[in-house]
């Protein structure tokens, strides 16, 4: 029995559209000549791309700019005055604008590498690679609560249902390695929209990401990928019958079905896969050095390091879009500090030292250049104190997001906030062009990049979105 | 001479004039149009994008202006929007979006509109309007738009149905000059009717029954198809087909908040399709059912359940502008009803004109001025939608009543009890009444909640009889909000009352929202209140008239247990200015009951007993009203009124008025819009026989679930960007036949079921029909089809003997309150699984399950490998097939390997084995059988040893081809 087929019969043969098409995903890295990049957009890449994945590290709950990356000397110099804001939640309900007790960090910044450029005491190790960082401050973002803002940085969008972002990639470029999922999301909560934000809505399921770990979850792996509960030698005498099976069945109807002969592939990648997924995500072959960088010897870090590392792994492996989540599953995610601002300080210290070594593992291995490294949360956090407390509110308005690699300017700074660090007030980068522009480093034009759904074709950055040309190497 | 002197001034004003305008012209050439080029073009020229509708590259672009009206007023920067929008005045209107402009350059448009705007550029071609496709007088050009041809009756043309049908496809066979295929094998046909009927297999036994014990017996089709539609089965089957239309589910993905109720409006779609309810009469019942009138309770429960269908969707609950969470609700429900009944993408229109076909975005927001008066939530920070309950037979309803009235009867001895002659047991501890206190007292049995909240009374000093708790669980999920009705505008001091307590969080976050907006206090529960041991002061605030006035406490983060207890609104003109004369004052005022030490004397000991009982008969009285059946549903609260075009569908953003109407491309399909129309209204024009679309999208909904895929093969979507009918003839002649047949499902479903074309097998094609149809768009063949995730986990757990078959019902754990990680583990059909957006049942999310967020008219089809692993290492999937392998172990036992294998086959494939199959699974369990393979080794080497070989044979099997397709 020939299993050959490709991958024009297989279109020729289904009707049902790109559902299909994903039988054709199955088979592609299989066959010679065969690009699985052009499975989606008719021509592959819309140009050069600069990178060919992106590892994002999701802070989530909204990291303070202020007391972070965003250094606002100001603030301390005019502590606990009154302010007129356009807080973004007062616009929400009251449409108008609100006065707030501006509060200064309580952390000390310092100037690092050759750019000289600040942060504060919460990233420490993090900072040393800020010359590989492309600084965008003048990031801003619809949705003023956690589970708009969250849904809007994934898919684009706060109150409908839209593919997420990984999901796109893998729709355009198609995944490097067939015997792997190419949309990884490590850890991720199941609160704030949880699945959808990896989800594939209306782009076929095969699009959608897959989940490697969770919240509360210690083992970092993918559901029924392998059982345990029986010997190896038993699951491939299984196999081998359930092939059997299917070949006698197959045989049966004497005919052609593609359908059918995408089941048996798929049921031989499985295998496949089984067999290889478990290796990469094994760090029994890391050395002991790489193990003390990523911070798994120390209780604090070990849990994001092994997520970093992780995602070092699956990047090696080709996979596109890998998310290394930090967050919880409450309505009141990590670094959502409403009222205790220095409780910062333990975030921080999770993911700093994983963070740093993740870029210098990427670097010293040459993955920097290719991989895309983008940090950053749902939004930043206001620079005046939440009424009485010690701590900030929601700021979709203007907040930092860092990028590395992938031919982004390198040691840049792009944009600023106001004095205070509130509001972007030059360069102002909205969510859509930071998607636009992540998108265009991948070879994919944001305007080009569509998918006909429900009698339109729908886009990531919908009618927004503007590459950000300024900071492009 | 004074026409000299005249000339001469009048060349001096035109010289002045001249003068001027080259001022203008230089100051637009230097200022204004560079700036314009460097801000502005991008988004707003002719050649680029028209962001808004507006340009900006010529003067007729700002004096036409975008879609909110003109961009400049000349001689007027104030009123001028496009300067508003570079000074950023306006939030939801700031330009350039990516930073203001620099002060000089907002300064020089600022001049240059004062100065009148001079603008010499002309434009080369007039700024056209990006309007495409269909228009509404030219809807008529597409077919689905056309009225359906009621003037000749299929019954009139005589003649059996069936016949018909299959003469329209074998009519579009011959043209197409195509050889159809022959009958499929009895087996086939018997498992194709149970698969698409049912949703489950035949057993051995009933295969047996149909076609005889060998399967050579001739099959009675008709028989077996009345056998299977009265089956309370096919309800079940034919309902989750409808389910994927209405995106049904019981819960919201943010904060996985559960629809403890919803499961009702799902027993009503099993109910209506076994019942064979019309189809027209299900419309009604889901769109308008709470506005019908009806004959009897059963019937006005029916339709209240029914009308659930509007509150099905995924709401975003806690987006913070409520006016656009209702705007987005109502979006929500016209997206579904478009998709679901009309084959409309209507939601396209809640911006711009639809771009493809003839629906403008007055007919939008026509419709949903319709939906607008119904209300799905009641607005907190985090919205709740709407349960009701449920209006019940009276005896029933006299039960509950009866529980309400001794509930009141037993709370008021114990009142009495606890006041009387200022004796309190030592239990009772110290009560404040509410009504005693001053100002307005709200205590926590008027406090709506979101998220279980216990009550208790463990503590002492507590406003009113008890007071609530969130348990410590669930943090982030759970709200009690304090709002006096009708607050006197004015300021007051806002106290609240926590029952402090070790255990207590140290760090509960309780929000006022008043008109200084929302400002949140974080109260440290352990410590002792402050104030007359009850209260802790949350500060000073103002509320204005039909303003916000509410206090809301929240377990957000809590690191212990939250309490409230009472919220108390104090007019500051109450207290005196002096704020230590203030407490004493309220303190004296308070008639709070002390603690006493009780006496231990007979009487006392007595009433402390009658106490205990009386509290403990409350608690199981309250218990049982939880019981009390409850719906899901909105509410029609109104008023109904008219709601003007919303500007690129932004809420604060309000164009012109439009009055209530149906969609205009349509006609009114016999309904009067004399008066404005209401959900009925909109109700009675969708289920109308005149309406072109209803019975059309009806139609070839069933002729998709029998057939695989629709006559229009895009089931949600008859618009211009829809697929073509295959046989548009047929399409119509189904939909005459729908209506005709008083729209009974059934009756198609027979229609369909008894045909050629839907009986044929599946074979390999021509050359031909390779050809001409490789996708059998015309049905020359039977279509191999894939079981969905329902019916492969139905048939597991069928076959291993472990699947509870009762009808409706919900299997919902109580007390769920949010769906994470929900633990799925009931063996009931797949239909009755609770569906939850955040924890979907075993094999749903793998298998190609729809998306519970949208209206889906077709699932996706994708072959990938996480569906083989889930086949493969699933412990659910394991588990089927141990309880299965026992199950065939005692049939081994009693008969022959031989004997089990042909059984086993029969249940799960639906046919005997095939010799190569028998051979395989031999081997597998180590037996030489008939084996034809002579090498000994190669055969141990198949075989897995032990007592788990029948389980992985089993496991194996349905992992196999031919479990998971249908010839």
């Amino acid at each position: 029995m020939s299993l050959a087929i490709s991958r024009r019969q297989l279109l020729q043969h289904t009707a049902c559209g790109f559902g299909s098409l994903a039988a054709s995903a199955v088979l592609a890295g299989n066959a010679p000549g065969m690009e699985s990049t052009q499975d989606a957009t008719a021509d592959g890449c819309h140009h050069v791309p600069r990178a060919k994945r992106i590892i994002f590290l999701f802070m989530q709950g909204g990291v303070s700019q202020v007391d972070s990356f965003d250094y606002k000397p100001a603030l301390a110099l005019h502590h606990g005055e009154r302010h007129l804001f356009d807080d973004a939640r007062q616009l929400a309900k009251t449409g108008q604008r609100t006065e707030h007790h501006l509060m200064q960090s309580p952390w000390k910044f310092r100037q690092y590498g050759e750019t000289g450029r600040w942060a504060s005491e919460l990233f420490p190790h993090s900072a040393e690679h800020i010359d590989e960082m492309c600084m965008l401050h003048g990031m801003h973002t619809e949705g003023v609560a956690h589970g708009p803002a969250t849904l809007f940085l994934h898919c684009g969008s706060a109150n409908f249902i839209r593919p997420s972002f990984g999901s796109w990639v893998l729709y355009g470029l198609g995944s490097e390695n067939s015997d792997l999922p190419g949309f990884v999301s490590i850890a991720p909560s199941v609160g704030n929209g949880g699945p959808r934000n990896y989800g594939s809505a209306f782009l076929p399921p095969k699009y959608q990401g897959t989940r490697v770990g969770g919240v509360g979850i210690d083992s970092l792996s993918i559901e029924n990928l392998t059982r345990t509960d029986l010997a190896d030698l038993e699951q491939r005498k299984q196999f081998d019958f359930v092939s059997r099976l299917n070949e006698s069945q197959y045989g049966r109807r004497q005919m052609h079905e593609e359908e059918l002969e995408a089941a048996i592939q798929s049921h031989e990648l499985a295998w496949r896969m089984q067999r290889m997924a478990p290796e990469v995500m094994d760090f029994s072959n890391e050395s002991a050095s790489t193990l003390e960088m990523y911070g798994l010897n120390d209780p604090k870090t070990k849990a994001y390091g092994e997520r970093c590392l992780m995602a070092r792994r699956l990047c090696e492996s080709g996979v596109r879009f890998i998310q290394v989540n930090y967050g919880d599953n409450s309505a009141n995610p990590a670094w959502d500090q409403h009222s205790n601002i220095p409780k910062h300080m333990d975030h921080a210290q999770a993911v700093d030292k994983p963070i740093a070594a993740l870029m210098a593992d990427l670097k010293q291995r040459g993955l920097l250049e290719d991989t895309i490294v983008w940090w950053g949360s749902e939004f930043g956090r206001t620079p005046y104190s939440q009424e009485n407390g010690t701590g900030r509110d929601h700021n979709p308005r203007g907040f930092t997001v860092w990028l590395a690699g992938g031919g982004f300017k390198r040691g840049h700074t792009h944009g600023q906030t106001d004095e205070f660090g509130f509001e972007g007030v030059e360069g102002r980068v909205h969510m859509h062009d930071l998607h636009a522009t992540l998108l265009h480093q991948l070879g994919l034009d944001h305007l080009r990049l569509t998918f006909r759904h429900a009698g339109r074709d729908y886009r990531l950055t919908d009618v927004h979105g503007r590459v950000v040309k300024e900071i492009l190497a | 001479m004074c026409t000299l002197g005249g000339m001469g001034d009048s060349i001096l004003i035109a010289d002045e004039e001249k003068e001027r305008a080259a001022d203008r012209i230089a100051f637009f050439e230097s200022k204004i149009r560079p700036a314009l080029i460097q801000y502005c073009y991008e988004c707003h020229s002719q050649s680029t994008e028209t962001n808004g509708g507006l340009t900006l590259d010529s003067k007729m672009g700002w004096e036409q202006g975008g879609d909110s009206g003109t961009a400049i007023i000349a001689g007027h920067p104030d009123k001028s929007r496009l300067i508003k929008a570079i000074r950023y005045e306006i939030p939801k209107l700031q330009m350039p979006p990516d930073g203001r402009m620099p002060k000089d350059v907002v300064e020089a448009f600022e001049k240059w509109v004062a100065d009148g705007a001079y603008d010499p550029r002309e434009e080369l071609t007039s700024p056209t309007r990006h309007d495409s496709g269909l228009t509404v007088e030219r809807a008529q050009e597409h077919w689905a738009y056309r009225p359906l041809d009621l003037s000749q009756t299929n019954s009139a043309a005589g003649g059996n149905p069936t016949e018909t049908m299959d003469r329209f496809v074998d009519a579009a066979l011959r043209t197409n000059n195509l050889n159809a295929a022959g009958r499929a094998s009895p087996n086939a046909i018997v498992r194709r009717l149970y698969f698409d009927l049912t949703g489950l297999p035949p057993s051995a036994q009933e295969l047996s029954d149909w076609i005889g014990p060998a399967g050579d017996r001739p099959l009675d089709v008709a028989a077996l198809i009345d056998h299977l539609l009265n089956s309370t089965r096919f309800g079940e089957h034919f309902a989750r087909k409808w389910l994927d239309v209405v995106r049904y589910a019981e819960s919201v993905t943010l904060r996985g908040l559960v629809f403890p109720h919803a499961w009702r409006y799902r027993d009503y779609v099993v109910d209506s399709f076994n019942a064979d309810r019309p189809f027209d009469q299900m419309i009604r019942e889901q769109i308008a059912g709470d506005l019908m009138s009806h004959n009897d309770e059963n019937q006005r429960r029916r339709q209240l359940i029914a009308t659930g269908f509007l509150a099905l969707g995924n709401t975003n609950l806690e987006e913070q502008d409520k006016s656009q969470l209702d705007m987005d609700y109502v979006d929500e429900q016209l997206e579904v009803i478009g998709n679901a009944f009309l084959g409309q993408t209507i939601g396209c229109a809640r911006c711009h004109n639809h771009k493809f076909d003839p629906i403008p975005t007055r007919d939008y927001y026509a419709l949903a001025g319709i939906l607008k008066s119904a209300v799905g939530m009641e607005h907190e920070n985090v919205s709740k939608w709407i349960d009701q309950p449920l209006p019940l037979p009276k005896e029933e309803q006299s039960k509950y009543d009866a529980i309400s009235k001794e509930l009141a009867e037993v709370s008021r001895r114990i009142a009495d009890l606890k006041k009387s002659s200022g004796k309190v047991t030592k239990e009772a501890k110290s009560r404040t009444d509410p009504g005693q206190l001053p100002g307005v007292v709200i205590d926590n049995a008027s406090a709506k909640l979101v998220g279980s909240w216990m009550v208790s009374s463990a503590v002492a000093s507590t406003v009113g009889a008890n007071y609530i708790h969130d348990g410590n669980e669930q943090q982030g999920t759970k709200t009690a909000t304090f709002e006096p009705p009708n607050l006197t505008p004015g300021a007051y001091e806002v106290r609240f009352a926590y029952a402090p307590h070790g255990n207590r969080a140290t760090n509960a976050k309780v929000r006022v929202f008043s008109a200084d907006g929302e400002s949140t206090v974080v109260v440290n529960q352990q410590s002792p209140a402050p104030e007359d041991h009850l209260w802790i002061s949350l500060g000073k605030y103002r509320f204005e008239k039909d303003g916000q006035s509410f206090v809301m406490v929240t377990n957000e983060g809590a690191n212990g247990v939250v309490i409230a207890d009472a919220v108390q609104f104090l007019p500051i003109a109450e207290t005196a200015p002096n704020d230590t004369a203030t407490k004493t004052s309220v303190s004296t005022s308070t008639k709070s009951v002390s603690i006493e030490p009780a006496k231990e004397d007979p009487q006392t000991i007595a009433k402390e007993k009658e106490l205990k009982d009386l509290e403990s008969s409350k608690k199981s009285l309250e218990a049982r009203l939880v019981d009390r059946p409850m719906y899901l549903t909105i509410l029609e609260k109104g008023p109904a009124a008219d709601i003007p075009v919303h500007i690129r569908g932004d809420v604060h953003n309000l164009g012109e008025m439009v009055p209530r109407g149906f969609l205009t491309a349509l006609g009114n399909a016999g309904v009067s819009t004399e008066k404005a129309p209401s959900r009925m209204e909109l109700a009675q024009w969708i289920s109308s026989p005149s309406n072109p679309l209803t019975a059309r999208v009806y139609a070839n909904r069933i002729w998709s679930w029998m057939m695989g895929q629709g006559i229009v093969a895009s089931n949600n979507n008859f618009g211009t960007t829809g697929s073509s009918p295959t046989h548009p003839e047929l399409l119509d002649w189904l939909a005459r036949e729908l209506i005709e047949n008083s729209w009974s499902t059934k009756h198609l479903v027979k229609v369909i079921a008894l045909s050629k074309a839907y009986q044929r097998a599946v074979c390999q094609a021509d050359d031909r029909q390779q050809q001409i149809d490789p996708s059998n768009t015309l049905c020359w063949r039977g279509n191999i089809r894939r079981l969905p995730a329902e019916a492969m986990r139905d048939s597991m757990l069928l076959i291993s003997g472990e699947l509870e078959e009762s009808v409706g019902g919900s299997v919902m754990r109580t007390n769920t309150k949010a769906d994470y990680n929900y633990r799925h583990d009931s063996n009931r059909r797949s239909v009755y699984q609770t569906l939850f957006r955040n924890s979907l049942p075993e094999l749903f999310d793998a298998f190609d399950f729809a998306d519970t967020s949208m209206s889906i008219g077709q699932r996706p089809r994708t072959t990938v490998a996480t569906q083989a692993l889930t086949l493969a290492n699933s412990p659910w999937v394991i588990a089927r097939a141990r309880a299965a392998a026992k199950k065939y172990e005692k049939m081994r036992s009693t008969s022959s390997s031989d004997l089990m294998l042909t059984q086993l086959f029969l249940d799960c494939l639906g046919r005997f084995p095939e010799p190569s199959e028998k051979e395989a699974c031999l081997e597998f369990l180590g037996e030489s059988g008939t084996s034809t393979n002579t090498d000994t080794e190669a055969r141990n080497e198949a075989a897995v040893s032990g007592a788990d070989s029948l389980q992985m044979l089993i496991h194996g099997l349905f992992t196999s081809l031919d479990f998971r397709y249908l010839d």
